[in-house]
């Protein structure tokens, strides 16, 4: 309809979605769903952030997934897999069930493998190390009763949440991951064998904060690792099919360059391409940092959105290999897709070569998809992939004439050590494509390259995170508000959704 | 915050680093722009250029030596190309060029045109573009290059025509760094007339021992005295060392790799010892492999753009082009359906899809196709 009077112009979308990362593909596709109006805008040519492929040869490689949390089985269903099948991406997708959580070598010293079920775990850990046999049951049921604590605290009134009632909770939520584990285990070995949720989170048991630690032992325990037909690409561009039917507009390849603030409050969009959409409300699934810094206009950002950002760190990036052999896994030696590998037996000591280029101390990850899902390469080769931890600062250092030489030198030392692992390795390799921070940097278009948002230590994750913005209509969905990984990113869009529609309706402020 | 928080077990601790880390902590207006500045050092969004000499090399091929106006350019490995914009006959479009110029001087990337039958950008380029004209381009990027950690040290280069181009990028890098590599060029031609490079590459396999340039003529002039013919498993094996030790890259027309690829396989070549680039060069696609028998090219169809105007399109012509004659702007680099930069929904109707196009496994389920390599067969629908 159309009028002269310009307070009365409806906006172009109920809502508009910045990034189609997994919190901006769930929160477009709730809205959508719910009937909203949603504007989806994403930089790159195909949806899903970090949650992507891309082709070499024949093979596909998967970007970022190497083990989905909280889906569990059709009959005993997780969180997640709740979320999906609400948005129509449950039946669309061939989920695959992993029956063992992890492989973790320090090599000469530590090869140990946990079965994804509970007892067995406990039965396995306690055959590995009987100096400490007792410890594992301990352990294990403290981890569960601290969860269960936690997530009744999430749902119980304030004035209702009282020590007496959630003694764990009260005496472990701010306590590091190492505070935790150095009260159950002595053995270096032990701590090697069950922390290794530190490389899915991107901080050392030092600064992982316990509550994370344990929710990723609970949470893959209970619901097993799982793994998805075609990668994690299949579940992104299933969530742009929802929105797609629920009337959503995507546009790829057209980032949003500038977000309109009138009054303190949103106003919408400008894209790349110069084009300008209305929106009351603006859901930001990049990072604060651009969101704050590089699309609002500096006067009209309040100054209380910046100084709270001062408290936090961009985390970690990585660098990753990904390569297609020309073998099937068992060739090689390969009989769990998910290994973790040492130089070091403390963690946190390894964890300090994340700072450098060099890749000789890192403890890094060789994931096998096509051990769990043979589809996952054509028939008679393997999928892996090998990633390390790394920041992004001596990345951005570098002068770009050095750029390639050394991207190839320190895959180079990597690949060394995984021949080590797997003799014969390198012979097998028919593709190969190396990422650093940089190609992070690229693709995602984080800070320093970022893969974690900002680094989720004790001052800056939970309870201390900063959620809320400051600017009216202004949301954030993404691993930069949140706990990260597949599951908390992909949630984070959904609850946000939620917490919108609400407003709408009216009913939430 | 829930009053309740401040009571867990070391709350003032941490509440007392937030606040001092808050006070004395980052102030993230100083990265304004910074990350967008680093992406660009190596993949900028496009480059512009000025088009400093135009060198002849042949009697239909060319050299433009491009110098970036900002005076700053971004890496690339050599093999890689750069998709160059232009808008011809009023159609906005663009064409991949493979860079001939080496990674190691930072001052130009030259790319090299050669004239083709019934060209299109080609012939902008060799007949309208001047010295001192303006240029723009995308960054350099593809995966036609050499990779030291798997490749091996001994390289054999099969060239066809202008397919010579992302060779003598590498070429070039190898003999000016003195390199520790092995190279056998085998270069193919139809006639000696078509050879590009000829006296560089007989001057630079002169002075380095480690580079032998062949060339492979099928149409000999009288008495010549080099080698004739295509490049067969026999003409690779009498000029190649240790065949099996090598790994071979391939650059050329269509009809090249057709040629060659059996002749390799017949020499028990493994796979991965056999690199291809991705030729973007218009060949009748009726003539491809599963191409429909009941259509002959030239049957025209419909395409329903969602929120745009409706566009003809030929079943004989890739809908990137239709849509580009159509005035429709679609993102694009490699054009040859590796990149997938100019992916779009298509949400009915049938297009072919010739073999090679690397689609990803979520985009056949879900309908979504490589513009660049998608040939209308009925009335279409799509999303851009």
């Amino acid at each position: 309809m159309k009028t002269d009077n310009k307070e009365i112009v409806m906006p172009d979308y109920d809502a508009i979605v910045i990034g189609a990362g997994n919190g901006g593909l769930t929160a477009s596709a709730a809205l959508a769903q719910a009937g909203k109006k949603v504007l989806l805008l994403e930089k790159h040519n195909i949806p899903g952030g970090c949650g992507t492929s891309f082709r070499r040869g024949r093979f596909e490689f998967e970007v970022a997934l190497h083990q989905l949390s909280g889906m569990g089985s059709g009959e005993k269903p997780g969180p997640l897999r709740h979320i999906l099948k609400k948005l129509e991406v449950e039946d669309k997708v061939d989920w695959v069930e992993m029956d063992k959580l992890y492989r973790v070598v320090l090599p000469g010293r530590l090869d140990v493998t946990i079965p994804a079920e509970k007892e067995a775990a406990i039965k396995y850990l306690e055959e590995r190390f009987p100096e400490e046999k007792e410890q594992f049951r301990k352990f294990y049921d403290f981890v569960y009763k601290y969860i269960i604590e936690s997530f009744t605290v999430s749902r119980t009134p304030a004035v209702q949440v009282e020590r007496e009632k959630f003694p764990l909770y009260f005496k472990y939520n701010l306590k590091s991951s190492q505070e935790v584990m150095d009260e159950f285990f002595k053995d270096p070995l032990i701590h090697l064998s069950l922390n290794v949720y530190w490389s899915f989170m991107g901080l050392p048991p030092s600064k992982l904060p316990f509550d994370i630690l344990a929710g990723n032992i609970f949470i893959y325990l209970e619901f097993k690792p799982y793994h998805l037909r075609g990668g994690s690409q299949v579940m992104s561009t299933a969530l742009t099919e929802t929105v797609l039917k629920y009337g959503g507009d995507i546009k790829f390849n057209c980032g949003a360059e500038r977000i309109i603030v009138e009054d303190g409050a949103v106003r919408g969009v400008v894209t790349e391409h110069g084009d300008e959409f209305t929106a009351p409300c603006i859901i930001s699934n990049i990072s604060p940092v651009r969101t704050y810094v590089d699309m609002i206009a500096q006067s009209l950002v309040p100054d209380e959105a910046i100084y709270n950002m001062g408290n936090s760190k961009v985390s970690v990036s990585a660098f990753t290999i990904f390569i297609g052999l020309d073998c099937e896994p068992g060739e090689l030696g390969f009989k769990e897709s998910m290994n973790l590998f040492y130089a070091l037996q403390d963690v946190n000591d390894s964890f300090a070569a994340s700072r450098r280029l060099d890749t000789d101390e890192d403890g890094f990850i060789v994931s096998c998809y096509t051990l769990d899902d043979p589809h996952f390469s054509p028939p008679g080769t393997s999928q892996v992939v090998v990633v390390c931890l790394k920041y992004g600062e001596p990345w951005m250092e570098l002068p770009p004439e050095l750029y390639h030489e050394t991207k190839y030198r320190c895959a180079d030392t990597l690949l060394r050590r995984v021949e080590e692992q797997f003799p014969g390795f390198r012979e097998h390799i028919e593709e190969m494509e190396v990422a650093t921070p940089l190609t992070h940097m690229r693709y995602l278009r984080h800070p320093n390259g970022a893969v974690y948002g900002f680094d989720q230590d004790l001052k800056d994750t939970g309870i201390f995170m900063q959620k809320k913005s400051p600017v009216q209509g202004l949301y954030f969905a993404s691993g930069w508000v949140e706990v990260n990984g597949f599951q908390p990113t992909l949630t984070a869009g959904y609850t946000t959704a939620r917490r919108v529609l609400k407003k709408m309706n009216g009913e939430g402020k | 915050m829930k009053e309740y928080v401040k009571l867990i077990d070391g709350y003032d601790d941490v509440n007392k680093e937030v606040e001092i880390s808050r006070r004395y902590g980052k102030d993230y207006r100083s990265e304004k722009g910074r990350t967008q500045r680093i992406i660009d050092l190596y993949h900028p969004d496009f480059i512009d250029f000025t088009v400093s000499e135009i060198i002849k090399e042949s009697v239909t091929a060319k050299t433009f030596r491009l110098v970036p106006k900002s005076g700053y350019l971004p890496p690339f490995q050599a093999g890689q190309y750069i998709n160059v914009y232009g808008e011809v006959q009023g159609v906005c479009t663009s064409r991949p060029y493979s860079i001939s110029s080496s990674p190691r001087q930072r001052a130009y990337y030259d790319i090299t045109v050669a004239r083709i039958e019934n060209g299109f950008f080609s012939n902008y380029l060799l007949d309208d573009v001047k010295r001192g004209d303006s240029i723009r381009t995308s960054a350099p990027s593809g995966s036609f290059y050499y990779n030291p950690l798997f490749h091996g040290k001994s390289s054999v280069f099969i060239a066809g025509g202008s397919g010579i181009t992302p060779f003598m990028s590498m070429i070039r890098e190898i003999c000016d760094a003195g390199l520790d590599r092995d190279i056998t060029l085998l270069y193919g031609n139809r006639t000696t007339a078509s050879i590009l490079f000829h006296d560089e590459l007989d001057d630079l396999a002169y002075r380095y021992p480690d580079f032998k340039y062949i060339p492979v003529i099928a149409e000999p002039p009288m008495g010549y005295k080099g080698v004739r013919g295509f490049i067969s498993a026999s003409c690779i094996e009498n000029c190649v060392d240790d065949v099996r030790d090598c790994t071979y890259y391939l650059c050329g027309p269509e009809a090249m790799y057709d040629y060659c690829m059996p002749e390799l396989e017949g020499m028990n070549i493994p796979r991965k010892r056999i690199r291809k680039e991705m030729f973007s060069t218009s060949t009748d696609v009726t003539k491809a492999e599963g191409w429909p028998q009941s259509l002959t090219g030239s049957e025209e169809f419909t395409v329903k753009v969602k929120g745009k105007k409706d566009v003809k399109a030929r079943s004989g012509e890739t809908l990137l082009a239709s849509l580009e004659r159509a005035g429709i702007t679609v993102p694009v680099n490699c054009r040859c359906g590796e990149c997938s930069l100019c992916r779009v929904k298509l949400v009915s109707g049938k297009v072919f899809t010739p073999r090679g196009v690397l689609l990803r496994e979520a985009d056949v389920k879900f309908g979504y196709i490589h513009s660049c390599k998608a040939y209308p067969l009925e009335d279409l629908e799509i999303i851009l």
